[in-house]
């Protein structure tokens, strides 16, 4: 511990922020930090733990604070109805470019402003160890030969498991497979582990350890390329090509600020989240936990959202999942 | 508290605003996914609603046999005029919460509480409100950083500033 | 000879050691506060010690966790209010001693049996972790389903008047757990197209509503009356009422290891099933349940800390979260650069033994704690009801609100404070409506999960039901607890003279759950 307990003390008593030492006018005050999902989350997680360094570049103190419920679109509301000075921040997901089409809300992140795209995942397939297949080919036909008796989990519309599914049936067709829906791929792997289905689509990050220690049986990584982390897993495109198209898709972390956010707030924010971001000790969290730094913002973090919007939107479309057309909304098809 | 044998003021009609209240969930609980399946969103509250209208009309039932208590008034052992006055002043602070500020609605809200109910002096309600929320600030706010509404105080520009003095003692 | 050097690292090391004593004192008032949570502690805690190395952050994390369980023991004794969910059923006899006068002896057994608890938890964690928790993950849909069905039957142990008005209560508490987009499908439920709903009634909300508001509210009935002097000569219990308690608080402890162990229940249901089953393995209570009764203390107090090592076990083997808690400690290891997950006790079994070190070393300062500085908590309670009131109500807010940083909460909160209000003058009984907001997501989820894996076939439920060997035990279960309360009834019943009441429905809770 570097800290000394009483200097600790005082800090605990003063907020958690260090002392200002620039006079500039931004920030003058505490900034509002709204994560869209729950304590103990990987959004969570990886926002505390970028934020203490940021605090340290901008000189003033980020209070972060879960604003839960309805997929998250509570928070994103919360942030886009407030004033647009850079005092309220999101630091959300993915999952607000599919509220739209998906019924959840008016909003998404055309309101924001980004201020950095941290870094995105890649999903994995995973089935239970014991699972009479070994890789996609042979799951495939075990699916086609069992129909329906195969469990796989979900986690509602719009979830990572929901876009994986879209794909493989744009691929494959209908999937005759039974969806087993939980509330996040938390416990949805932890089901895994118990048997309570046989196969899930998660993040990469949720099933590295249990792969390692054989406790979920890897089936195909949902990228063009192996992944570091596990070398051993086959890429999706080597068993079929034609997910190539989709690829690279996953889910992505950001901050981002209502828009109509003053340019040099923003500019302010930006930089003191890029230099968090480019801490090692980030970096290597980022790695331990299977997502790929991306740090970036401005132009480049739009056209990524949109890109990545365009795409996931319209895939849910032609799957059928969607409550609205992404048409409605102006989303080009890709 | 309450007898089995008689009725206490207000109690039958309480009995069937929650009949009625019940009945009225159990009927948006179909309109949420109607008899689709076993394992639609609806098939839980539905099964709850319909035993908390079953529930309801059976206590209702025995309520209404049972004969008034004599010696209760509604005005003295159901809502004396003290309750009443408090009910309405939390109705008062949770409208004012917001567009004030925790601060002073919090204070107002205190005082007036504590004058009300002790019948001391203005400067005991005064001195122990001020003692209660600089306490409960400092824990809610500044410790746990719970961001209560701020309303017309610059908490954070002050917060701020003296966190400013105190970086520059350092 | 490692493990025991990893074990003492944390008694060995000045540092250390007074983090996890810092963190247990902590953890006792944030427990004890309505509305400030370990879990929000906790969180908090991840920013705060980013810099720090994983051993002390860890260290702080476990004393306020350890001490935040047991903390919530206070308020409820003193005041009917519980702070912090798992200790509801803390409430039911503590608070009636509370009234006695017997304040401090409540708080002194809830301190001893806590510690007890407290350590059979630790123990089963250090022997048999990947035991329990190879069990543990082998809990399917239906049995946890099973499991809140189990948890619901204590509505006739809470339904202290009329078990109808107990049935209406629980059915209550479980439709509003249902309101809100639901988790699994985002189906609105009893939204009524208002935004605000979509994120549902916090329960939190709910309880401080119920329990605080409403009583503060009732306490103006009575608002000239002084406070009832409590009596602080008898706060260490003897060691021959400990002695006495003893066979109960081992089978409390074991229910709260096993229901903390479960991912997805935690030490608010364990408090609350090993309530019920104190309720009906104790023969004679020296005073009934819900006036006052010891066991009614040393039953959820032992089980709710035995759950905090239970909610270890799964985290250290598997990386697999107990409950709220324990999935941020996950991220906390994750951020100190530990893969939590089935490898870490391979690779690092270092942190295990540390972690249990820490835990014994919390325990031992919560039991210190907790038996000092009783007597300034308790003269809260001796002041005059015209500050305490508004104090409580101005609490009841700034809690509901910082639980979700929400000001509709607050909203719910005063409402239920005053729905509540009535609800008690006419004789129904608030404990079931908790009781059913919290299993109302561990039986719905559960049910659907279990009937959608069986493609919605009643028939493939019920051969599942009874071939399952846990399953089976569960569902026996059920019966037993459920036929075991309806002879009882009604023999209560014929032993009354006076007006006839209509007989209950005996179907009610399993229409309920079942259908």
């Amino acid at each position: 511990m570097r800290a000394p307990l009483i200097a600790a003390a005082i800090a605990a008593v003063f907020g958690f922020g260090a002392g200002v030492s620039q006079a500039a006018d931004y920030p003058s005050k505490e900034i509002q930090g709204i994560i869209q999902w729950g304590a103990g989350g990987s959004t969570d997680t990886v926002m505390r733990a970028v934020t203490p360094k940021a605090e340290d570049v901008l000189g003033g103190s980020i209070v972060l604070q879960n604003v839960t419920g309805g997929v998250g679109a509570i928070g994103l509301n919360q942030v886009a109805n407030s004033d647009a000075d850079g005092y309220t921040l999101l630091m959300g997901a993915e999952n607000p470019l599919l509220y739209k089409v998906m019924g959840l809300g008016q909003k998404d992140y055309s309101d924001f402003v980004p201020i950095n795209i941290l870094a995105r995942g890649t999903p994995i397939l995973v089935a239970r160890p014991d699972a009479p297949y070994d890789d996609y080919a042979s799951m495939m036909a075990y699916i086609k030969q069992h129909p329906n008796e195969v469990k796989f989990g979900s986690t509602g519309p719009g979830g990572v498991p929901s876009v994986v599914t879209a794909m493989i049936e744009n691929v494959e067709g209908k999937l005759p497979v039974t969806f087993v829906p939980y509330d996040g791929d938390g416990p949805a792997l932890t089901a895994l582990q118990g048997k309570a289905i046989d196969v899930m689509p998660a993040v990469l990050g949720a099933a590295i350890e249990g792969v390692k220690a054989g406790k979920m049986k890897p089936i195909a990584v949902f990228s063009t390329d192996k992944v570091e982390q596990l070398p051993d897993v086959k890429p999706i495109t080597e068993a079929d090509e034609k997910y190539g198209k989709f690829l690279p898709w996953g889910p992505f972390f950001g901050i981002f600020a209502p828009k109509g956010t003053p340019d040099d707030a923003v500019a302010t924010l930006q930089d003191a989240f890029k230099q968090a971001a480019d801490q090692d000790s980030f970096k290597q969290l980022m790695d331990n936990r299977g997502f790929i730094l991306m740090n970036v913002s401005g132009k480049e973090a739009e056209d990524f959202m949109a890109k990545w919007q365009s795409n996931t939107t319209w895939l849910l479309q032609d799957a059928g999942l969607t409550k609205k057309s992404p048409e409605e909304f102006g989303i080009a098809k890709p | 508290m309450t007898s089995n044998t008689t009725r206490r003021p207000g109690e039958l009609a309480f009995t069937l605003f929650l009949a009625v209240v019940s009945l009225f969930l159990l009927w948006t609980a179909f309109g949420i996914s109607g008899f689709e399946a076993l394992s639609s969103p609806g098939a839980v509250p539905m099964a709850t609603t319909f035993a908390m209208l079953a529930t309801a009309l059976i206590v209702a039932v025995k309520t209404a046999r049972r004969p008034a208590a004599a010696d209760e008034k509604l005005g003295r052992d159901v809502l004396p005029p003290l309750v009443f006055v408090f009910a309405l002043f939390l109705l008062a602070y949770a409208l004012l919460l917001k567009p004030l500020g925790f601060l002073p609605t919090s204070a107002l809200f205190l005082v007036g509480s504590v004058k009300i109910l002790s019948g001391r002096g203005w400067g005991f309600a005064v001195g122990v409100s001020a003692l209660s929320l600089l306490v409960i600030y400092v824990l809610f706010r500044i410790v746990f950083t719970v961001l209560m509404p701020a309303g017309i105080v610059p908490e954070g520009e002050i917060l701020q500033a003296l966190r400013g003095l105190f970086g520059a003692g350092r | 000879m490692e493990t025991l050097a990893a074990f003492f690292t944390v008694w060995a090391d000045p540092k250390l050691f007074a983090l996890v004593a810092v963190g247990t004192f902590a953890g006792i008032y944030i427990g004890a506060i309505p509305g400030l949570s370990v879990t929000m502690a906790v969180s908090i805690l991840i920013s705060f010690t980013f810099s720090w190395d994983v051993n002390p952050a860890i260290a702080l994390m476990i004393g306020i966790f350890m001490g935040g369980v047991y903390g919530g023991s206070r308020t409820a004794i003193l005041l009917n209010i519980p702070g912090a969910p798992s200790a509801i059923a803390t409430a039911l006899d503590g608070y009636p001693m509370a009234q006695r006068g017997e304040a401090g002896e409540a708080i002194g057994i809830t301190t001893v049996m806590s510690f007890i608890g407290g350590f059979a938890g630790i123990i089963v964690l250090a022997v048999a972790a990947p035991v329990v928790s190879d069990f543990a993950l082998s809990f399917q849909p239906r049995d946890y389903m099973l499991l809140a069905v189990l948890g619901l039957l204590l509505v006739g142990s809470l339904a202290s008047g009329s078990l109808v008005k107990g049935i209406f209560a629980g059915a209550l508490g479980l439709m509003l757990g249902t309101v809100g987009m639901d988790p699994l499908t985002f189906t609105e439920r009893f939204t009524f197209e208002i935004p605000l709903l979509q994120s549902g009634i916090s329960f939190i909300a709910v309880m401080i509503g119920l329990f605080g508001v409403s009583e503060a509210l009732t306490q103006l009935h009575q608002i000239d009356k002084a406070a009832v002097r409590q009596s602080i000569d008898r706060i260490v219990p003897s060691w021959s009422t400990v002695r006495k308690h003893l066979p109960l608080s081992m089978q409390t402890s074991a229910i709260g290891v096993f229901i903390g162990a479960l991912p997805g229940t935690g030490g608010d249901i364990a408090a609350l099933l090993a309530y019920d089953h104190a309720k009906r393995v104790t023969r004679n209570p020296e005073r009934a349940f819900g006036d006052g009764a010891i066991e009614g203390l040393v039953a959820p107090e032992t089980a709710n800390n035995a759950a905090v090592g239970g909610a270890f076990i799964p985290m250290m083997t598997l990386g697999i979260p107990g409950d709220a808690v324990t999935a941020i400690m996950i991220g906390a290891l994750f951020i100190h650069g530990l893969n939590p997950g089935p490898m870490l006790m391979v690779e690092k079994p270092d942190m295990f033994w540390f972690i249990v070190g820490a835990l014994v070393l919390a325990n031992f300062c919560m039991l210190l704690f907790g038996l000092t500085g009783i007597r300034l908590f308790v003269k809260i309670v001796e002041m005059p009801r015209a500050v305490m009131v508004p104090l409580i109500l101005l609490l009841s807010v700034v809690g509901a609100y910082a639980v979700n940083n929400s000001i509709t909460d607050v909203y719910w909160m005063l409402g239920f404070g005053v729905f509540g209000y009535f609800l008690k003058l006419y004789g129904y009984p608030l404990g079931p409506i908790i009781l059913g907001v919290i299993l109302s997501r561990l039986l719905d989820d559960n049910w659907r999960r279990a009937i959608i894996s069986e493609r919605e076939s009643l028939p493939a439920f019920f051969h599942g039901l009874v071939t399952s060997p846990l399953s089976l035990v569960l569902f026996l279960s059920v019966i037993f607890i459920f036929v075991s309360q309806t002879p009882l009834w009604k023999r209560w019943r014929r032993g009354r003279t006076g007006p006839a009441r209509p007989p209950a429905e005996p179907g009610e809770p399993e229409d309920a759950t079942l259908s």
